[in-house]
């Protein structure tokens, strides 16, 4: 071969060689395209639901220290399905939604249910609890209200779910110790405290040294978690309740008796009896008790179970829940417990799982352990009554279980942080002064108002 | 066959031939490209035109079939909302504090590890260590230390001061913020301007320092403009990484271990994307949380621009760009 036919890099005339930045782009959003058109695709052909052959597979976001891998194992050879655990997590609960992929079952709290029914995330029950031999309807605790609606109202109608065990959630926890600094007596276990009493009582019990925390007078609403819960069921006593008769409105600075409630709770982080945005713990309440930094916490039965640390041992009492207008209501505020997805592919599978886990030996198990009240009744003889404070705990708890069959009326369009996060958002510019309690009042209105609003929108109410 | 024939079907196989070569390189250039392109695409391309729609609707994040298209509405809604105006204010207040503070930290630290010291390594190591520590546990190590009753801060300062009792995380909740992101950061950067530092030819400083230059001279008039491209770099990404700031205030939450839509950090670490979380996953306002990201995104990408705008008068690339 000759030196000028020898073969070179250089394209013949008419070719491009190189990789230009035009095809580099074309090439990409060709990629891209087929990445995004190929699934589409798959999704667009995809057949209805069918059960498919050989076990099913249910999906349970639940919480693993509730529900752990040898419950799992157990429930998944009982129920005769295959089980896949994803850990409880309201954002990745969301996500989840979105990216239309829900779990079969979840886990839930009251609060949320009425607004997962509304927007039709919920599975109706009542056909499988009407045939069910495990979970009679007649058998289930006052809890279970709470999963029942009827379209509208939230305590009566079909069952949309079931609670995994419960608490009449306003019950009061006194550290004998922390009275005893005080030189104050610890109230009695057979009469109920009014809120009044409770504050003045918190008062005197509450103590500081230089600045630094000895104990928290009165604790509850979980860092403001539950705030709205335990408005609401204070002004439950005069059959008052912080929003319109239809949900439409959050109503506290036309609500004399709201404003009353919400000003009285305010006044208790004002005074700084209650952990607060200006006095905050770097810990849930439950471990600040169980550290004796807490003289009165509102906690429910469940927390009996744990109450008990290695500081607080006999140094505990289970008091009646207070009252707010002498008309004594009990209830739970979280009746925590699962629902079934109502996208689930296969609902009867879903149900066994559910059945059992309700109303098979994982209850039983519970109610024996003593976190929680059972979700049925006949499970109540199982609750623990061995210790001289679980004994003082149930003496307590069986008087309160004939004050908790109140349900409250959770708004439908809001979720169920709506409210606290507002809350919690606003407290700490009305302690610090920089907004007063009337701006803090009407900025939670605006809040919780706006996001009702959308909510009925997306209801289309 | 003739000559004539011969003569034109010559080039034209070549060029055949070249054309399937050149299929074969293309073919290969995209299949070794393809594994990012594919994760950018489905990761980021398709997420961020699902979320601008979104933005246009008033989608829950449940019901797609009640989603209705409602315009610019979110957006407007925005600029009315003056949680989102505070959540701006603070976030860029964050950003004043952060970026600045935590490119000198890193480049400070890289100037001084890429001396010729005993146990640099080791120092490097313990330098980086900061970096790899999950968020959750970074922020969990600075709530403890610097708790009232019992922090290790107020016990430091007890020395000195005795009965000292600061609410670090209630009077200075910004503070301890930008700390905890400037501290987890400074690693990770320390190692890239590390990098840059020993990019930089040795006869240069040598060069200057025959000439008379003392060490700071040689740092401000050799290093620095050396280093320019990659401080460049830091800041940018640094702009961007605490305008997208999330999870370390919701973590420094008092009374909090982990992330969750109800909580509610310090007014003063009521961030932006902390905003959006909340419309999201609180309030179910999916439309409305995506546009707030988009509005977000439009300031990173304005802040970007600036940032290479200036970047002409202050960055030597040691090239022509």
């Amino acid at each position: 071969m000759s030196a000028d036919t020898k073969p070179t890099l250089t394209a013949p005339r008419g070719i491009e060689l190189r990789t230009t930045r035009r095809r580099l782009l074309a090439g990409a959003g060709a990629i891209a395209a087929a990445a995004a058109v190929v699934p589409l695709a798959i999704a667009c052909q995809q057949q209805p639901a069918t059960k498919k052959s050989g076990p099913a597979k249910v999906v349970v976001m639940t919480d693993s220290h509730e529900f752990g891998e040898d419950d799992r194992k157990a429930l998944q050879d009982t129920a005769k399905v295959e089980i896949e655990i994803v850990e409880a997590d309201l954002t990745r609960l969301y996500a989840m939604w979105a990216a239309g992929n829900p779990p079969d079952i979840f886990r839930v709290q009251a609060a949320g249910v009425p607004q997962y029914i509304s927007r039709r995330m919920l599975k109706d029950l009542q056909q499988y609890f009407a045939s069910s031999k495990l979970l009679r309807p007649d058998d289930l605790a006052p809890a279970n209200n709470f999963y029942k609606s009827d379209g509208k109202t939230v305590g009566a109608g079909d069952l949309y779910g079931m609670v995994k065990d419960w608490s009449p959630d306003f019950t009061l926890y006194a550290y004998k110790k922390a009275f005893a600094d005080a030189g104050v007596a610890v109230p009695s276990d057979a009469q109920p405290l009014t809120y009044d009493e409770l504050a003045a009582l918190a008062k005197r019990v509450n103590k500081k040294q230089g600045g630094k925390r000895t104990y928290w007078g009165f604790v509850h609403s979980n860092n403001d978690q539950w705030i709205d819960r335990t408005a609401m069921n204070m002004l439950a006593e005069k059959n008052q309740t912080l929003y319109s008769a239809d949900f439409s409105k959050l109503v506290i600075a036309a609500n004399p008796e709201a404003l009353r409630v919400v000003r009285y709770l305010f006044d208790l982080a004002k005074d700084d009896i209650q952990q607060n945005p200006l006095d905050p713990s770097p810990n849930w309440m439950g471990a600040d008790f169980n550290e004796g930094q807490i003289a009165i916490l509102q906690y429910g039965f469940w927390y009996s179970a744990m109450a008990e640390s290695d500081k607080t041992k006999g140094n505990v009492v289970f008091l009646p829940a207070p009252t707010w207008a002498g008309v004594r209501r009990d209830p739970t505020m979280t009746a925590t417990g699962w629902v079934i997805s109502s996208q689930t592919k296969d609902p009867d599978a879903a149900w066994a799982v559910f059945e059992q886990y309700m109303g098979g030996k994982p209850a039983q198990d519970r109610a024996k352990s003593g976190w929680g009240v059972p979700g049925l009744k006949s499970l109540y003889p199982l609750m623990p009554q061995e210790t001289p404070f679980q004994k003082q705990v149930q003496k307590v708890l069986q008087a309160e279980l004939k004050q908790s069959e109140f349900t409250l009326a959770f708004n439908p369009y809001i979720g169920e942080e709506t409210f606290s996060t507002s809350w919690k958002k606003h407290l700490e510019p009305a302690l610090k002064g920089s907004i007063t309690f009337d701006k803090f009042v009407t900025n939670i209105e605006a809040d919780v108002n706006a996001a009702i609003a959308d909510g009925k929108r997306i209801a289309g109410n | 066959m003739s000559a004539a024939a011969s003569t034109i079907a010559g080039p034209s196989a070549r060029a055949v031939a070249w054309r399937r070569r050149e299929v074969r390189r293309a073919f290969t250039f995209y299949a070794f490209l393809s594994p990012w392109l594919l994760g950018f695409a489905l990761l980021t391309a398709v997420p961020l035109a699902v979320a601008l729609l979104m933005s246009l609707t008033n989608y829950d994040g449940f019901n797609l079939d009640r989603a209705s298209f409602v315009g610019l509405d979110n957006y407007a809604r925005a600029l009315m909302d003056p949680d989102a105006h505070h959540a701006l204010q603070r976030t860029v207040i964050l950003m004043a504090i952060v970026v600045p503070i935590g490119v000198a930290v890193q480049l400070g630290l890289a100037l001084l590890l890429d001396q010729r010291l005993r146990f640099s390594g080791l120092f490097r190591t313990i330098f980086y260590l900061p970096h790899i520590i999950p968020v959750v546990g970074a922020a969990w190590v600075w709530k403890l230390f610097t708790d009232p009753n019992g922090g290790l801060l107020n016990a430091l300062i007890g020395v000195f001061r005795p009965d000292t009792y600061v609410r670090w995380l209630v009077e200075y909740p910004t503070a301890v913020l930008a700390v905890l992101v400037i501290w987890a950061a400074a690693g990770g950067g320390m190692v890239i301007f590390l990098a840059g530092l020993q990019g930089i030819p040795a006869e240069y400083r040598e060069a200057a320092m025959i000439d008379g230059a003392n060490p700071w001279q040689v740092t401000r008039f050799i290093t620095l403009p050396l280093l320019s491209p990659v401080i460049f770099f830091q800041l940018v990404v640094g702009v961007i990484a605490t305008l997208q700031i999330l999870q370390q205030p919701i973590l420094l939450t008092p009374g909090i271990t982990g992330i969750s839509p109800g909580t509610v950090p310090q007014r003063d670490n009521y961030v932006f994307v902390g905003h959006a979380y909340t419309a999201i996953f609180v309030n179910h306002n999916f439309g409305y949380g995506a546009a707030l990201l988009w509005i977000l995104f439009a300031l990173v990408l304005a802040l970007t621009l600036v940032l290479f705008r200036t970047s002409r008068r202050w960055v030597f690339y040691g090239v022509e760009q």
